[in-house]
C-alpha cells in the first residue's frame, strides 16, 4: 500500500483515468445484468412477463380513463422470433408521453404514489419493449388513437441504449378500427415453452377482472374470456405517505421538497393521518431524542440540609433584603410545592418568582439575577458542589442518590441486595455530577451509557450480577421521570441538511401512535365479484369469497381477500390450484416461494374437510384457491414481483381471509355429506320397506299397504300428497303438506290443472294461462306439522305438481 | 306337538305381521319392541323364584337401515315359520341360516347365526311362543343322563321306554332336543348331579357313582342347552329330586350354575321353564382349591373380569357368592374338576363328593 500512496503524488492524472472509467453504466448492461430480476431471465418466460406487463398496462390504462377494458392479445409465429400483439380500448395515448411510457427504464407515475395500482415500479412496460429492441434488433410498433380522433397514429420507437433515451423513428397517421385505444407490437426472441403459465396468467387476470373481456389468439389457439360484471373496479384515491411507512431517505427529500418552514406544519402537510396534535406528539418525541430529556429530582424536603431558601437567597445581591427573602422563599415554595422539578421548569419558576415578587416590592430581578438564583437553586436541587473547596459532609450522602436509590430499588427484583442497589445509586448518582450538562440533559442512548457503566462497576466491585433486564428497567424507570424539553424544535430547512436529526425524525415517527391509514386508495374486488369471477372461469359446484377489512403494514395499507371454488368440473387428482394475485395481477412464477402458498399449506384443511396427505402442505382434491392481495405497496421477494414476501400481518391476513371462505367450504361439504348419505338412506330403504309391506301383505293376505307416510317419516322427509275425492259432478282436490323433519320449512308449490279450479283454500291464488291454470301456494310448515291446500275442479281436469323451497333429498311428492 | 298349538303359534307369528301391516296403513315406521337381554335388565320374580326380563326395552325400527333390514328378516322368517308349522316340519337353527341364502331378497339374508339365533329369540319373546313351539330346535347338543330312572320317549319312529342305566350303553340317555315329549315312569333316584365336563361324567360312572350314591348324573356339555336344563327342572318338580351342580372352578363355571339355577339372561324370558332356583353349588368352590390344597392355574385378566362382572350380576348378589368370588380373587387362582385327580382317581367319589353333599345335607 504504502508505495502505491507513495506514487499517487508523482501521477497525477491517475485520478482522471480512474474517472473517466466510472462512467455509467449503459441501460442495455444493465437489463443484461439485471433481466432475472425483471422476469427476462429466458425466452420462455420473457414473452409470459412481456403479455404480463403489456396487459397490466392495458387494463390499468383503460380503467384509469373509466373504460370497461377490452383487450386482445395475439402473439405470432415469426421464424425464429414471436410477434406479440396487445390492443386495448384505453384512452390512448399522446405523441408527448408516448416515448416516456414505453420507452424510458423507471419513468412511471406509479413510484411515488400511494395508491394500489398494478404497475409499481415503472420498469414493466418499457423493460419488455428494451427486450425485444435486444433480441430482435425491431422497434416497438405502437399505434394509438385517442379519444375524439379521426385518425390513429402509428409511431415506431427505438431506445437509445446508451443514453436511456427513447427515440421516434417513424410518426404517421394510420387508420384503426378501434374507436380509441393503444396498440403495442413487440418482436423478440422468445418461444412458448411457458405456455401453461401464459394461459394461467390470462385465465387468472379473467378471474380477477371480471369487469374486463380478454381475448387471447395463439398461432394454433385462441380463448376468449367474457365480462362477468359492468362495474368497474372503484377508483382509489391517492393518499400521502402514512408517518410509519417512509424510509430516511424519503422523508429528507421531502425535507428539501416542503413549503412547510415549521416541523409540525410539514408533519401535517405531507403525511397522512396526521392533525396538530399528533404532529405534537411526533415533535416531542423528536424533542426526546434529538435534545434529550432534562433529569427532574424531588424537591427538598424541610427535614434535609439543603436549603433552596438560603442558596437562593445569599446568590442574590443588592436587592433589598426584604424583596430578597420574599424572592427566595417563593422560589422555596413553588420548587418544594412540585413532585420533581428538572432544570427548565426551575428556570419557570424562578422567572415567574422574579416577577411576583418585583410586583410587590417595586424591584426588577433582572435575567443575571434569575441566571443565579437558577444556578443557585439547581445546585442545590440537584446535589452539586456549591462551590470549589465546600465539599459536603462526607457522611452526608448527596440527595441524588437517594432519589436514583428509590427508582433503581423500585425498578429492580426485590431479590437485590440493598446494599447492591444503594451502591449503584451512588455509581449513577456520580455519572450526573460529572455530567457536562449541568442541566442534567441527557438522550435515551446515553442515559443508558451511564446505567451500564453504573452497572458494571458495581457488577466490578460488588462481586454480583446487574443483568440486561435490570440494566432496562432501571433505565426505563429514570427515563419516566425526566422531562421532554421545551425547547423549540430546528426547522424543516435546518432539518433538510442534518441526516442525523431527519433520523431522529423518523424514528419519532415511528414511535408515535398514529391511527391507520385511509383505505380508499384500495380497490379490493369484493367477495361477491370474486365468486362471479371465479364462477366465470371455474365450473364447479361451490363457490365462496371474502374480503377483509383494511389492514397495515409498514404504513402501507392492504387489504386480503380470498376465494375457493369446489366440485363440478375441477381437477380431482393431485393437490389443489392455488390461484395468487397481487393488486389484481395474477403471479404465475415462484409459487413456493411465495407467503401465499406458504398460508395455504399451514392451514389444516382436514378440518375443512379437504384431504390433506399427512395434516400440512397443499390440500388434494378439485378445489381452486384463490387470494388477492392488494395494497398499495404489495412486499415482493424481488424486482419481478412473482411472490408476496412473508410480512407477518399480511399472511396473518392471508389466513384469516382462506379460513373466513373456507369456513363456508366445510358448511357446504357436511351438507353435502350428510344428503349423500340421506340419498344413499333412501335408497336403500327405498329397496327394504316395499319388500317389507309386499311379504307383510303376503304374510296377512292383505293388499298391500301404503307406506309413503312411513318412509317421508322415516327419511325425516317433507311428504306432498295429493288425494282426490268424487264430489258432484266434479272432483274435490286435497294437497297435503307433511313435515317430518326437524327443521321448519318453507315450500312453494304450483299446481297445473287443465280445468278452470274453484273454492280455493285460503293463500292459494290462480292464474290463467293458454288454457292451463297455475294454482300457486305458499306455506310455511313447521316441524311435525301440516299443511293443506284444497280446491275443487271438473272430473277430466289432470293435474301436474311442482314443488319448490326444499332440497329434492328431503322431499316426497305423491302425486296421483 | 298336537295340531291346535301348531295352529296356535302360527296365528301369533301372523299377528305379529299384522302388527307390522297396520303400522304401515297409519303412516308410522314400523317396529317392535323387545326386553333389553342384558345383565342390567334382569329381575328377581319373588313369586316364581326366577330371573325374568325387567322393564327396559329395545325397540327394533325401520327408521335406519339397520332397523328396516332387521324387520325384513324378521317378516321373512315369520313366512318361512308359519308355511313350516303349516306343513308341520321342523327345522335348526342352523338351517334357518343357510335357509335365508335361499331367499330371494338379499336384504333379507343373514349375516351370520348369530343374527338368526337373535331373531328367533325377538319372536319367541314378541309372540310368547316358544322355538320349540314353533319347530325351531338347536343342533343336538349330545347332552346325557346316566342313573336309576326310567322313563318313556315319544319318537318320531313311536313310543320308546328307556332305562337310563339299564338301557343304555357307556354313553348314557341322550337328552331329545324338546324334553317335554319325556314322561318319567319310575325312579330309584335319591338326587340330581350336574357335571360340566365329560372327562369327570366318565370318572363318575366308571367309579360307579350312580349306582352307590342313587344319582342321576346330567352331563351339561359346557355351558347347558335349553333341552338339558329343562329336563333337569322337570326331574326337579315333576320326581322332587335335589339338584346338584358340579363345575371347574372358575368364572365362567358359575356362569354355568346360574344359568341352571336362574336362568340365562338370554334365555330369560323362559326362566319360568328352564331354571331350577333350588340347585345348589356342589363345587369346586374357591373355598376347596385352599381347603384340599389342589393344583391351580394363575387367573387371567379376562377370569378377573368375568368375576367383577359377576359380582355385579344381579344373580350372584348372594352372601355365598360374594364371599366365594372374593376370596377367588383374593387367591387369584382357578382349578378344573380333574385337579381332584391329584389326590388319586377316587378322591373324588370316595372323599370330596360325599363329604361336599353331606355338608350340603343332600346325603
Amino acid at each position: 500500500m504504502t508505495s502505491f500512496q507513495s506514487t499517487l503524488g508523482d501521477e497525477p492524472g491517475i485520478a482522471e483515468e480512474l474517472a473517466e472509467n466510472q462512467r455509467a453504466i449503459s441501460i442495455a448492461e444493465f437489463f443484461e445484468k439485471n433481466k432475472h430480476m425483471l422476469g427476462f431471465d429466458s425466452g420462455a418466460r420473457g414473452l409470459v412477463t412481456a403479455v404480463k406487463e403489456a396487459v397490466d398496462n392495458a387494463l390499468d390504462a383503460a380503467e384509469e380513463a373509466g373504460i370497461l377494458p377490452d383487450i386482445y392479445v395475439e402473439i405470432q409465429e415469426e421464424g425464429d422470433y414471436y410477434r406479440l400483439v396487445v390492443e386495448d380500448n384505453g384512452p390512448g395515448i399522446t405523441k408527448e408521453s408516448l416515448p416516456k411510457v414505453f420507452g424510458k427504464l423507471l419513468y412511471g407515475s406509479r413510484f411515488h404514489a400511494r395508491e394500489q395500482s398494478r404497475g409499481q415500479q415503472g420498469i414493466g412496460i418499457s423493460a419488455a419493449v428494451l427486450y425485444s429492441q435486444l433480441t430482435s434488433g425491431k422497434p416497438a410498433k405502437i399505434t394509438s388513437r385517442t379519444q375524439e380522433a379521426d385518425e390513429a397514429q402509428y409511431f415506431e420507437l427505438i431506445v437509445d441504449t446508451d443514453e436511456n433515451e427513447p427515440e421516434i423513428s417513424v410518426d404517421e397517421t394510420t387508420s384503426w378500427d378501434r374507436p380509441h385505444g393503444t396498440r403495442i407490437e413487440l418482436e423478440m426472441e422468445a418461444n412458448m415453452r411457458a405456455r401453461s403459465q401464459l394461459h394461467d396468467y390470462i385465465k387468472h387476470t379473467a378471474v380477477v377482472n371480471p369487469h374486463a373481456r380478454l381475448e387471447l389468439r395463439e398461432p394454433k389457439a385462441h380463448f376468449k374470456f367474457e365480462r362477468a360484471t359492468d362495474q368497474l373496479p372503484e377508483e382509489t384515491e391517492e393518499i400521502r405517505p402514512h408517518p410509519h411507512g417512509v424510509e430516511l431517505g424519503t422523508v429528507m427529500k421531502m425535507l428539501s421538497a416542503t413549503d412547510s418552514h415549521s416541523i409540525s406544519g410539514f408533519l401535517q402537510e405531507e403525511f397522512t393521518r396526521v392533525g396538530k396534535k399528533t404532529a405534537d406528539s411526533v415533535i416531542d418525541a423528536f424533542r426526546d431524542r434529538y435534545y434529550g430529556r432534562e433529569m427532574s429530582w424531588t424537591p427538598p424536603t424541610v427535614s434535609e440540609d439543603a436549603d433552596v431558601a438560603a442558596a437562593v437567597e445569599s446568590a442574590t445581591a443588592n436587592k433589598g433584603a426584604e424583596a430578597t427573602t420574599a424572592f427566595a422563599e417563593t422560589i422555596a415554595e413553588a420548587v418544594a410545592d412540585t413532585d420533581r422539578i428538572a432544570h427548565h421548569e426551575l428556570l419557570e419558576v424562578v422567572a415567574s418568582s422574579a416577577e411576583s415578587v418585583a410586583e410587590e416590592y417595586g424591584t426588577t430581578f433582572g435575567d443575571t439575577v434569575q441566571e443565579n438564583a437558577v444556578e443557585a437553586a439547581w445546585r442545590t436541587i440537584a446535589g452539586l458542589e456549591v462551590e470549589e473547596g465546600d465539599e459536603p459532609d462526607a457522611d452526608e450522602e448527596p440527595r441524588t442518590v437517594t432519589d436514583l436509590y428509590e427508582l433503581a430499588d423500585e425498578a429492580t427484583s426485590t431479590r437485590k441486595d440493598d446494599e447492591v442497589v444503594h451502591a449503584f445509586a451512588t455509581r449513577l448518582a456520580g455519572k450526573f455530577e460529572d455530567v457536562e450538562d449541568s442541566r442534567h440533559r441527557l438522550t435515551h442512548g446515553r442515559l443508558r451509557e451511564y446505567v451500564d457503566r453504573a452497572a458494571d462497576l458495581t457488577e466490578e466491585y460488588d462481586d454480583v450480577a446487574f443483568g440486561d433486564t435490570a440494566r432496562e428497567n432501571v433505565t426505563d424507570a429514570v427515563w419516566d421521570v425526566m422531562v421532554t424539553v421545551p425547547d423549540d424544535p430546528p426547522l424543516v430547512r435546518e432539518l433538510a441538511d442534518d441526516r442525523d436529526a431527519a433520523s431522529d425524525l423518523v424514528d419519532a415517527m415511528r414511535a408515535t401512535d398514529i391511527m391507520a391509514p385511509p383505505t380508499r386508495c384500495l380497490s379490493p374486488i369484493s367477495a361477491d365479484l370474486i365468486e362471479a369471477g371465479l364462477k366465470k372461469e371455474f365450473e364447479a359446484d361451490f363457490y365462496a369469497a371474502a374480503t377483509r377489512d383494511a389492514e397495515v403494514h409498514g404504513g402501507d395499507p392492504f387489504i386480503v381477500e380470498a376465494g375457493i371454488a369446489y366440485g363440478g368440473d375441477l381437477e380431482a387428482e393431485g393437490s389443489v390450484d392455488v390461484l395468487r394475485f397481487a393488486n389484481r395481477v395474477p403471479l404465475v412464477y415462484q409459487r413456493g416461494a411465495c407467503a401465499t402458498t406458504d398460508v395455504v399449506k399451514s392451514i389444516g384443511w382436514r378440518n375443512y374437510g379437504l384431504d390433506q396427505p399427512g395434516g400440512s402442505g397443499l390440500p388434494n382434491g378439485s378445489a381452486v384457491i384463490m387470494v388477492h392481495v392488494a395494497s398499495t405497496n404489495v412486499p415482493f421477494t424481488s424486482e419481478s414481483k412473482d411472490a408476496v414476501a412473508n410480512v407477518p400481518e399480511i399472511e396473518d391476513e392471508i389466513e384469516l381471509a382462506i379460513r373466513e371462505a373456507a369456513r363456508e367450504l366445510k358448511s357446504y361439504l357436511n351438507k353435502r355429506r350428510s344428503m349423500q348419505k340421506r340419498r344413499r338412506k333412501q335408497s336403500v330403504l327405498g329397496e327394504i320397506l316395499p319388500e317389507m309391506a309386499r311379504k307383510v301383505a303376503e304374510v296377512t293376505g292383505n293388499d298391500e299397504p301404503n307406506i309413503d307416510d312411513a318412509l317421508a317419516r322415516i327419511m325425516n322427509n317433507v311428504l306432498v300428497e295429493r288425494s282426490v275425492e268424487a264430489n258432484g259432478d266434479g272432483q274435490a282436490v286435497e294437497i297435503v303438506v307433511e313435515n317430518h323433519s326437524s327443521t321448519n320449512e318453507s315450500l312453494e308449490l304450483t299446481d297445473i290443472v287443465t280445468a278452470e279450479p274453484t273454492h280455493l283454500s285460503d293463500g292459494a291464488t290462480v292464474v290463467e294461462m293458454d288454457g292451463e291454470w297455475f294454482v300457486k301456494w305458499e306455506t310455511d310448515v313447521g316441524s311435525g306439522d301440516e299443511a293443506v291446500l284444497e280446491y275443487e275442479v271438473a272430473d277430466d281436469a289432470s293435474f301436474d305438481l311442482d314443488v319448490k323451497g326444499v332440497e329434492t333429498e328431503k322431499l316426497t311428492v305423491t302425486d296421483q | 306337538m298336537s295340531a291346535d298349538n301348531d295352529q296356535q303359534a302360527r296365528e301369533q307369528l301372523i299377528d305379529l305381521a299384522a302388527q307390522f301391516y297396520d303400522q304401515f296403513e297409519l303412516g308410522e315406521i314400523p317396529h317392535m319392541s323387545v326386553p333389553t337381554r342384558t345383565k342390567s335388565n334382569i329381575e328377581y320374580d319373588e313369586e316364581k323364584g326366577v330371573w325374568v326380563y325387567g322393564d327396559r326395552t329395545s325397540t327394533r325400527s325401520a327408521n335406519s337401515v339397520r332397523g328396516a333390514r332387521k324387520l325384513l328378516k324378521a317378516v321373512y322368517t315369520i313366512e318361512f315359520l308359519a308355511d313350516q308349522l303349516e306343513e308341520g316340519r321342523s327345522s335348526t337353527l342352523r338351517e334357518l341360516y343357510y335357509l335365508s341364502e335361499s331367499w330371494d331378497n338379499e336384504n333379507a339374508q343373514f349375516s351370520d347365526q348369530d343374527e338368526s339365533n337373535g331373531l328367533i329369540e325377538d319372536l319367541e319373546i314378541v309372540s310368547g311362543v316358544t322355538r320349540e313351539d314353533f319347530h325351531m330346535r338347536p343342533e343336538e347338543s349330545g347332552a346325557t343322563i346316566m342313573g336309576p330312572l326310567h322313563l318313556r320317549e315319544q319318537t318320531r319312529r313311536g313310543e320308546r321306554e328307556i332305562h337310563c342305566q339299564k338301557d343304555v350303553g357307556e354313553g348314557g340317555y341322550q337328552i331329545p332336543n324338546n324334553p317335554d315329549t319325556i314322561e318319567f315312569l319310575d325312579n330309584d333316584a335319591d338326587f340330581i348331579l350336574a357335571v360340566e365336563t365329560g372327562g369327570m361324567r366318565d370318572r363318575l360312572v366308571e367309579n360307579g357313582f350312580d349306582e352307590e350314591y342313587n344319582a342321576l348324573i346330567v352331563h351339561l356339555k359346557g355351558q347347558p342347552a335349553r333341552a338339558t336344563r329343562r329336563i333337569t327342572k322337570r326331574l326337579h318338580d315333576e320326581l322332587d329330586l335335589p339338584v346338584t351342580v358340579f363345575t371347574d372352578g372358575d368364572p365362567w363355571s358359575y356362569r354355568i350354575y346360574g344359568s341352571v339355577a336362574y336362568g340365562s339372561i338370554k334365555s330369560a324370558h323362559l326362566s319360568e321353564y328352564l331354571a331350577t332356583p333350588e340347585a345348589q353349588f356342589v363345587g369346586i368352590q374357591p373355598a376347596d382349591i385352599v381347603e384340599y390344597d389342589l393344583p391351580t392355574d394363575p387367573l387371567s385378566d379376562s377370569d378377573r373380569n368375568a368375576l367383577e362382572s359377576e359380582l355385579e350380576d344381579p344373580r350372584f348378589q348372594t352372601d355365598y357368592w360374594e364371599e366365594q368370588i372374593e376370596l377367588q380373587l383374593d387367591i387369584d387362582k382357578k382349578a378344573e374338576q380333574q385337579a381332584l385327580a391329584s389326590r388319586g382317581l377316587d378322591f373324588v367319589t370316595d372323599t370330596y363328593l360325599p363329604e361336599r353333599l353331606d355338608a350340603m345335607d343332600v346325603l
